[in-house]
């Protein structure tokens, strides 16, 4: 096991903080990976004819690398003890083969449910200054006692 | 000019009207053909160079979860049909993609999801989806067509509820085909 895990823990954080903005570029060669991880052949994420008759530029990302690409942007900033329970994203636009990822978050809410410790983050996925996929997520941290 | 293709995403085609009527149908249970196994993690995880311990280090995951976690991002994963079988049909679990409407393609618009216990190495994951709405007739950027909102729920095999998925789908026609 690494030593050096990097842990928030629920009583050190505190609304209005950055969540660690995360970079990722999304060459042709992820967006064939993406398809291949997730299973998924639906034609818009590998055959750029198709992706065109759709009104695409390009092909894209699915649904579930966007998700995993934001699960990772959480869990990198509070840690791999992070129990993500919920997750809201909206894709206003495909990312497609070329682009590059980045990220804007904020810590919205910190609040108690019965015995959870929870904290509420949004995440902006932009593509340069458009902002692609805006998210939430209600996150559970564990207190450090 | 359009660019050639020659795959084509298999659709089914039908009035809109039609389609209200199958609001609250239910998709057949799918039984996921993989089990949660570590091998498929260790991609999806290096696709997004996504290295939390809970999916890599088994002496963290232990300590932690009591095992190495499935990334939850990986969810419609498991139960995704395979491209070709021996003995059984491609069914897709995600009945949004099955509906008769018309629009020659879809894309996926907006997921809300709900985790409620992890999944570990070996476990096998099922889903039943059901076809909550469909919106009247839209015009976004891409083109003209409809919404589906649908719910999934994910089970294991234990038959406990392990996450549910509200999703969004836009069945389109593009604005060049409208024309």
């Amino acid at each position: 096991m690494r030593s050096d895990i990097s842990l928030k823990y629920w009583n050190e954080i505190k609304e209005g903080d950055a969540v660690t903005p995360v970079v990722l570029p999304v060459p042709y060669e992820r967006v064939i990976l993406d398809a291949a991880a997730t299973q998924d052949y639906f034609p818009g994420h590998h055959n750029p004819a198709y992706a065109r008759h759709q009104g695409q530029k390009e092909i894209y990302l699915n649904s579930m690398a966007i998700e995993g690409f934001i699960n990772r942007v959480a869990t990198d900033w509070a840690g791999p003890h992070t129990f993500i329970r919920r997750r809201k994203m909206q894709m206003r636009s495909s990312v497609y083969a070329g682009d590059t990822l980045h990220t804007e978050g904020v810590v919205e809410k910190c609040y108690q449910e019965d015995d959870r410790y929870l904290v509420d983050i949004s995440i902006s996925v932009m593509v340069k200054n458009d902002v692609c996929i805006p998210a939430s997520l209600t996150l559970e941290i564990p207190y450090s006692k | 000019m359009e660019d050639a293709f020659d795959e084509v995403f298999p659709l089914n085609f039908g009035s809109y009207e039609d389609a209200l009527t199958l609001i609250g149908e239910k998709s057949t249970r799918i039984v996921a053909e993989f089990t949660v196994n570590w091998e498929m993690i260790k991609v999806y995880c290096s696709m997004l160079e996504d290295g939390n311990e809970s999916h890599w280090d088994e002496e963290y995951a232990k300590k932690q979860w009591g095992g190495i976690i499935a990334p939850p991002g990986m969810l419609l994963t498991w139960p995704m049909p395979m491209q070709w079988h021996p003995t059984k049909e491609q069914i897709h679990y995600f009945i949004a993609t099955t509906i008769p409407l018309p629009g020659s393609t879809l894309i996926n618009v907006s997921t809300d999801s709900e985790f409620y216990k992890h999944l570990y190495l070996g476990d096998r994951v099922s889903v039943e989806d059901t076809l909550l709405a469909i919106s009247e007739k839209k015009t976004t950027r891409l083109g003209t067509g409809h919404f589906l909102t649908t719910r999934a729920e994910f089970f294991n095999q234990k038959d406990e509820l392990v996450a549910v998925l509200n999703n969004n789908l836009f069945r389109y026609d593009t604005l060049e085909a409208n024309s």
